[in-house]
């Protein structure tokens, strides 16, 4: 049987921060909440298993970064059934700094997205990085370092600082 | 650079915070709602697939040699959209087809009066509840092969063919991971004696199309190849699909997205497991086998 208080209070406790990462691997505000919402789901559908799981938000941002791949995009018979619900967005568009990241970000892969993120939005140490990701810690030090050289050369107006790769070992 | 990402990072999530999703219970009202659905369409497909039996078998009895082929006929088990379990069958390598001579009238390797004129559940093999994700099958309409240039291998002298969707995990996966890979899977069942005719012209079709654009991809090419490997059935065709990992926007990012697809005949039968992949997974070759196996061994089951 599974329990929709705790579900309630996960949903509440964890959308937020589900949110920010969805729009750091997805293409836009909008897909990301159809992301989010979709991973929410999948986690409803699970929920009598999940609640044993040692980090349901772990699972949960696997989830979204799964379904941020172009492949689901093109699944087009999955996309429909996983339209977005509730009411249209009431806030504006997004500032400058936030269309700028996420316009460079759509052309990293979407493992070095969800390596940054987890990295810059949530202060995640490599090594936790690399459990969450199931790979080794050297490949989170790569998708790092390659993500970082390539936002480096996509934000030029930017990239006015050199590049400390330390401080993601 | 690290404290400008920072920085871009935390307008991002200023920017997102005040977008609302909905409440949880509309979230898992909808979830309830799809599974429902989900559930409804599978009994519809049965239904819909236990009424066309009748007319389907009529219509295919009564073609006459060269007509096109009636609609899929078949006699599904009640509620199943899942074979029974199929057990761990080893493949049978004994049975290669001999070579045709110009002269000898064209033979599959079974009696034409065995031709079965309907598909039932059973000829399609059951994942192994390791491997099982928990989506079921699909029996959908769809292609059963991917774009070869155009061509249209094996659609001549069909007598019926059965085709699902499915998808499938790796061993040892966790079970609430999402699924590793899919099969769309094809039953076909062909006129006495030309279901080796539908082989040969898949891999005259994969030899003609080393090359060819991606549908859904300006720009973007896939390639076609036969690939050589374990035989499984009376015969057997192998060939791969390859594109390149691609980003949001059609960029390369490394590496390949390689399918495998393998077409197996078992008399008048053939079957086609066309392996999808999942989220932009390609091909695990150790599953791919093991579960041709599992195709080639449930069609020889139910053929007897």
């Amino acid at each position: 049987m599974r329990d929709t208080n705790s579900f309630d209070d996960f949903y509440r406790s964890t959308s937020g921060r589900a949110l920010r990462y969805g729009y750091a691997v997805a293409e836009d505000p909008g897909e990301a909440q159809d992301l989010v919402q979709e991973a929410y789901a999948r986690a409803w559908r699970q929920w009598g298993t999940l609640t044993a799981h040692p980090a349901p938000e772990a699972w949960l941002r696997l989830v979204i970064s799964r379904l941020a791949t172009d492949r689901w995009r093109r699944l087009r018979g999955w996309r429909l059934a996983a339209s977005r619900t509730g009411p249209p967005d009431d806030v504006g568009p997004p500032g400058e700094d936030s269309v700028l990241l996420v316009g460079a970000l759509r052309q990293l892969p979407v493992r070095y997205r969800q390596a940054l993120a987890l990295h810059y939005l949530f202060d995640m140490p490599v090594a936790e990085i690399a459990r969450e990701a199931g790979v080794p810690t050297g490949t989170v030090k790569s998708w790092l370092s390659r993500g970082r050289t390539r936002l480096a050369e996509l934000l030029p107006g930017l990239a006015t600082e050199e590049l400390e790769v330390d401080d993601v070992a | 650079m690290s404290r400008e990402l920072t920085r871009l990072y935390r307008a991002l999530a200023a920017d997102t915070d005040p977008r609302a999703l909905p409440d949880p219970d509309q979230v898992r009202r909808r979830a309830d709602r799809r599974a429902r659905n989900r559930a409804t369409l599978g009994a519809l497909t049965a239904a819909v697939l236990v009424a066309g039996t009748a007319v389907g078998a009529r219509l295919v009895l009564a073609a006459g040699p060269d007509v096109p082929p009636g609609p899929p006929a078949a006699t599904p088990t009640a509620g199943a959209s899942t074979p029974p379990a199929s057990g761990t069958p080893s493949p049978s390598r004994s049975a290669a087809t001999p070579s045709r001579t110009p002269a000898a009238p064209r033979t599959s390797a079974r009696p034409p009066a065995t031709t079965p004129t309907s598909i039932p559940d059973r000829a399609f093999f059951a994942l192994p509840a390791a491997n099982d994700a928990g989506t079921g099958s699909q029996f959908v309409p769809g292609p059963v092969l991917p774009a070869l240039c155009g061509a249209t291998p094996g659609e001549a002298q069909v007598v019926t063919r059965r085709a699902r969707t499915l998808a499938v995990k790796l061993a040892g996966a966790a079970a609430d991971a999402v699924p590793d890979g899919s099969y769309r899977q094809s039953v076909t069942v062909y006129r006495a004696g030309r279901a080796d005719d539908a082989l040969r012209e898949l891999s005259q079709a994969v030899r003609g199309c080393p090359e060819q654009p991606l549908a859904d991809a300006p720009g973007v090419t896939v390639t076609q190849r036969l690939l050589d490997g374990a035989r499984y059935g009376d015969e057997s065709v192998l060939f791969e699909t390859r594109t390149p990992y691609r980003d949001v926007n059609g960029a390369p990012t490394g590496g390949d997205e390689v399918h495998l697809i393998r077409a197996v005949r078992i008399g008048d039968v053939v079957t086609v497991l066309w392996e999808q992949g999942w989220e932009g997974t390609s091909t695990d070759r150790s599953q791919f086998e093991a579960d041709s196996r599992r195709a080639t061994e449930a069609v020889r089951r139910w053929l007897g």
